[in-house]
């Protein structure tokens, strides 16, 4: 039986995330940008990912980054695509790719000692791609049309398509997915490729690998690489927040899970700052404890409506940020009326918070970034953007958040046009 | 080069050729040349404005999936070749000599296609009845600057 004396209270689990505040350093082998954490990941498995800057932020062709993506691991100078699978299966590994708006990652998980093998699997899809007219059509494009379909099908994507769109227009608005109306053809994807696997544009993130003997390797690996190491070749534009309103309507063919759905969002043409993430706790709506509402306003607002939802999201880019909701109902006339207090609730964000309501918020926000690492895909998202911006990891501290200067962040963003993205019967939900 | 078990047996739906042995010996195809040549003024495809390739059985699962890999012009030309040739048989004629396929056209557009997805289905059954013990012991001896040695620590 433990004491209860003995158990550690606020203040000092405080004290010891402030301690865990690292910062890693990258190193650069060859042009480029590595980083290896050794002691996060299981035990008995490393893994490798290199991160493009290639996202659908700088396609030239409307869904190129997505035919690309799934162009990861074809046929390269080493071999055919099966030859890759089936060696990958024998060594006990796993490799995958994913795309966000601004990155192309292409991961692979591997047993202890076989990193010289993966590196080198990585290393060809990047300089010795053959990027076959056969393989588009055979392997390639079912993919790229069924992921197309599933996004379609699920209103939240769509939704939030739909809302970077209005946002941020080009670029960042472009949709992560390929349409039907705007084909592809294996001469775009070769030329956006030419463009995106140049030394500069790449960075490799190892995880139980010392950045050290990851650099020593991946200069060696890399040294032959592709092109120019200076010029990145895919067009980069400044970002700008447009705001908008669509309204999509929910096909009658849409799964029983679809549910209507409604995004209020607000955009910022900087990178996201603390106050925004602690605004995004702030406003909630995730609970803490199964089988009770949050104790945050949208929790408490969406409770009111059995199986809605009413989340706040914060999607940080390396030059502009979105922050909103994600309001569902299962019905459209419920989301209407969930949606009117959610709209009044964002109206009143930030400026009525009490003390321990920001307190409770940061805790929140400090909590939600230690943890963001733990996982694969979260070191990933998070160390991905920090190597091309300057090279340095580091977590910050929430120490200088306030009450004032959350009402503050939340003031300068509301002035902003807003962004709402309805999706469900359009007759009866509401407009901005 | 291909085996010569495929040279003499035939390598899928392409049949028997020591064509790749002669090429090699380039005295012996200056000599062959004439006879082939020969042959294919003679064997009547080209006086109806067929290419070889369109001769080819096209009734076997790769050359069907070979046929999916032309290009668009490429296909749509191999159809008009093939309607023209009907119609010549049809009346039992030849076309004008201004039509005749020329040698230069006479290009082999579908075989290196055939050979393609025949290499592939020989790959994928290669990859199926594999042993593994090769790369076990091949981990076993390996030792690169990731791996510690025995006994440091």
């Amino acid at each position: 039986m433990y004491s209860l004396a003995k158990l550690p209270r606020g203040q000092s689990a405080l004290k010891t995330a402030l301690r865990r505040l690292v910062s890693s350093k990258a190193s650069s082998a060859g042009g480029v940008s590595v980083i290896g954490f050794e002691n996060k990941g299981p035990a008995a498995t490393s893994s490798l990912t290199v991160a493009i800057k290639a996202g659908s932020r700088f396609e030239s062709t409307p869904g190129v980054a997505h035919v690309l993506k799934n162009f990861a691991f074809k046929a390269t100078a080493n071999g055919s695509s099966l030859k890759t699978v089936r060696e990958t299966e024998l060594y006990g590994g796993v490799l995958s790719s994913a795309l966000s708006r601004e990155h192309i990652f292409l991961t692979a998980e591997f047993l202890r000692g076989d990193e010289e093998h993966f590196l080198s699997v990585l290393t060809s899809v990047l300089s010795s791609s053959q990027f076959y007219g056969h393989e588009l059509k055979e392997l390639v494009l079912p993919v790229v049309q069924s992921e197309a379909i599933a996004a379609q099908s699920s209103p939240i994507t769509l939704a939030l398509d739909a809302a970077h769109k209005l946002a941020f227009r080009k670029g960042l608005g472009n949709s992560l997915y390929a349409s039907p109306h705007y084909p592809v053809t294996i001469d775009d994807v070769k030329s956006y490729a030419q463009g995106a696997f140049s030394k500069s544009n790449v960075a490799v993130i190892g995880s139980g690998i010392s950045t050290e003997s990851l650099s020593q390797v991946v200069s060696s690996a890399f040294g032959s690489g592709s092109s120019q190491p200076g010029s990145s070749g895919l067009n980069t534009s400044k970002t700008s927040y447009y705001g908008g309103e669509a309204r999509i309507p929910l096909d009658i063919h849409a799964p029983p899970t679809a549910l209507p759905t409604l995004v209020i969002a607000y955009g910022t043409s900087s990178p996201a700052t603390l106050e925004l993430k602690v605004l995004k706790q702030l406003l909630g709506g995730e609970s803490s404890l199964k089988w009770t509402p949050g104790t945050s306003p949208l929790a408490q607002a969406a409770d009111k409506v059995p199986g809605g939802s009413a989340k706040a999201f914060l999607l940080p880019y390396s030059d502009a940020a979105l922050f909103g909701v994600v309001v569902s109902a299962p019905t459209s006339p419920q989301l209407a009326g969930l949606a009117k207090e959610v709209a009044q609730i964002i109206k009143s964000a930030g400026s009525a918070a009490k003390d321990e309501e920001i307190k409770r918020a940061v805790a929140k926000a400090t909590f939600a970034d230690a943890t963001a690492s733990e996982t694969l895909e979260g070191l990933v998202a998070n160390v991905g953007p920090a190597l091309f911006a300057g090279g340095e990891v580091k977590s910050e501290s929430f120490s200088g958040v306030s009450a004032s200067s959350v009402s503050k962040a939340a003031s300068e963003l509301l002035k902003a046009k807003p962004t709402v993205v309805a999706v469900g019967n359009v007759n009866v939900l509401p407009y901005a | 080069m291909p085996s010569l078990t495929k040279m003499i047996f035939g390598n899928g739906p392409l049949g028997p050729s020591l064509a790749p042995w002669i090429r090699q010996r380039p005295g012996l195809q200056k000599y062959w040349a004439r006879w082939s040549n020969f042959y294919k003024n003679a064997a009547g495809y080209r006086q109806k404005g067929y290419l070889y390739d369109d001769l080819i059985v096209e009734e076997t699962p790769q050359v069907q999936k070979a046929l999916q890999r032309l290009s668009p012009q490429q296909r749509y030309d191999r159809v008009f070749r093939m309607r023209r040739g009907i119609l010549q048989s049809m009346g039992h004629k030849k076309l004008p000599k201004e039509q005749w396929t020329t040698p230069e056209q006479d290009v082999r557009y579908l075989t290196p296609l055939i050979e393609q997805v025949v290499a592939e289905e020989a790959e994928r059954a290669e990859w199926d009845y594999m042993t593994v013990e090769k790369i076990q012991q091949k981990r076993a001896e390996k030792r690169n600057i990731f791996s510690k040695r025995e006994g440091t620590h």
